[in-house]
């Protein structure tokens, strides 16, 4: 959900099929998907040569600085996927609210770990349709605000 | 002071990032909540072992982890609760059941251990997929200091629905008040997954903040760093989805 309102925010329309379908990376709206993409599977896979090649691609296309951030989120993230899966943490109601056609899309519900989290109950889902159109217009609102 | 250091590093490391692992590396030498600072440093050797453990790896490719019997490669030095623990969320985290955790609790792996060993474990996961990310070779593990566990419990700590007791938004106070103090709003419930542990708690939050963001600034979607929000956040979706992590 970060993803489609990080781009939300930023004016342009972002594909979420990118991440789990490379065919979509690269009209996907986020800039260098596709190097990000690969050096995203490399740092999550064992092949040295394969990510040699693309941290290569990463500072040939984006820069060093840019290495190191995109080393640095993915990194993060191998240490979050784990807290979340190893204390069975259930997904925050809103976010549950907010995301069921996001997780549709993705068929993110056949992971194992959704397990951990209960059906919505009756007042999430019945404001889930109600909040779920605004959600976009609020927070390029509250961007704009915070960038003056 | 840790000694670890980027200065060999192909590429800039920021010096907030270089310290914040310094900071990890620090705490993982000195006595935890639950194990002691030997224990942690064969906590941290075993989740580097998982990597190349023959047991783990017939149980990712087998279609249930739960068939496949043995013992893990790897050092000794831990009990073979923490040992599973260790491996099994190092290699298969997608997998993991609560079954699973109930059957480690029943031979003697205790919560407050069992957090413990999780902040260690992604500690070592997250500093070492960085230093490979980036072409370095992994940091020598510190020498553990002496000294005993705390085996400090936080009194607000109760089952709000994870697998772990967990401190509930609003209610970190005393001795925790400082975990959630700078989260406006409600706490989300990855943060407070560690919470049992607040020293956990608090590591994970200070190698987030250099890795990728402060909590308190998650929700301003104008911030990135060299590569924007987007680029962040399609990484952080990918390698979720790499890992079958639903949260």
């Amino acid at each position: 959900m970060l993803l489609r309102a990080s781009g939300a925010v930023a004016g342009r329309e972002v594909d979420v099929h990118a991440v789990t379908d490379d065919a979509a990376a690269a009209a996907s709206g986020v800039r260098h998907a596709e190097t990000l993409l690969a050096f995203a599977d490399a740092v999550a896979g064992t092949d040295d040569a394969a990510l040699d090649h693309a941290r290569a691609a990463v500072v040939r296309e984006l820069g060093r600085a840019e290495l190191v951030d995109a080393a640095a989120v993915a990194s993060n993230f191998e240490r979050m996927v784990r807290v979340a899966d190893a204390t069975g943490t259930p997904l925050d109601p809103p976010i549950v609210m907010l995301t069921v056609s996001l997780r549709a899309d993705l068929e993110l519900d056949r992971f194992g770990a959704a397990a951990n989290t209960p059906p919505p109950s009756l007042v999430w889902r019945a404001l889930g349709p109600l909040v779920r159109p605004l959600v976009f217009p609020m927070l390029r609102v509250i961007a704009g605000w915070r960038g003056r | 002071m840790s000694t670890l250091s980027y200065a060999a590093a192909a590429v800039p490391v920021r010096p907030d990032l270089a310290a914040a692992h310094a900071r990890a590396w620090d705490a993982l030498g000195r006595p935890g909540s639950w194990w002691t600072a030997a224990e942690r440093i064969a906590i941290a050797a075993a989740t580097r072992a998982a990597a190349t453990c023959a047991l783990c790896r017939d149980r990712k490719a087998a279609l249930s982890p739960y068939t496949i019997d043995g013992s893990h490669d790897g050092p000794g030095g831990l009990p073979a609760p923490a040992v599973d623990a260790v491996h099994r969320i190092t290699t298969d985290p997608g997998r993991l059941q609560r079954a699973w955790l109930e059957a480690l609790r029943a031979d003697g792996l205790d919560d407050g251990a069992y957090v413990e060993l999780i902040g260690i474990v992604t500690t070592v996961i997250g500093t070492d997929s960085f230093c490979r990310a980036i072409g370095v070779p992994p940091h020598a593990l510190p020498a553990p200091e002496p000294g005993a566990p705390s085996r400090r419990r936080p009194a607000a700590a109760r089952d709000e629905g994870a697998w772990v007791p967990t401190i509930p938004s609003g209610a970190a106070t005393g001795a925790e008040a400082d975990l959630y103090a700078d989260i406006p709003g409600r706490v989300p419930n990855v943060i407070r997954a560690l919470s049992l542990v607040p020293d956990a708690l608090r590591g994970l939050k200070d190698l987030g903040a250099a890795h990728y963001m402060a909590t308190a600034d998650m929700t301003d979607l104008t911030r990135g760093r060299s590569i924007d929000r987007a680029q962040m956040e399609l990484i952080a979706a990918r390698i979720s989805a790499l890992r079958e992590c639903f949260y």
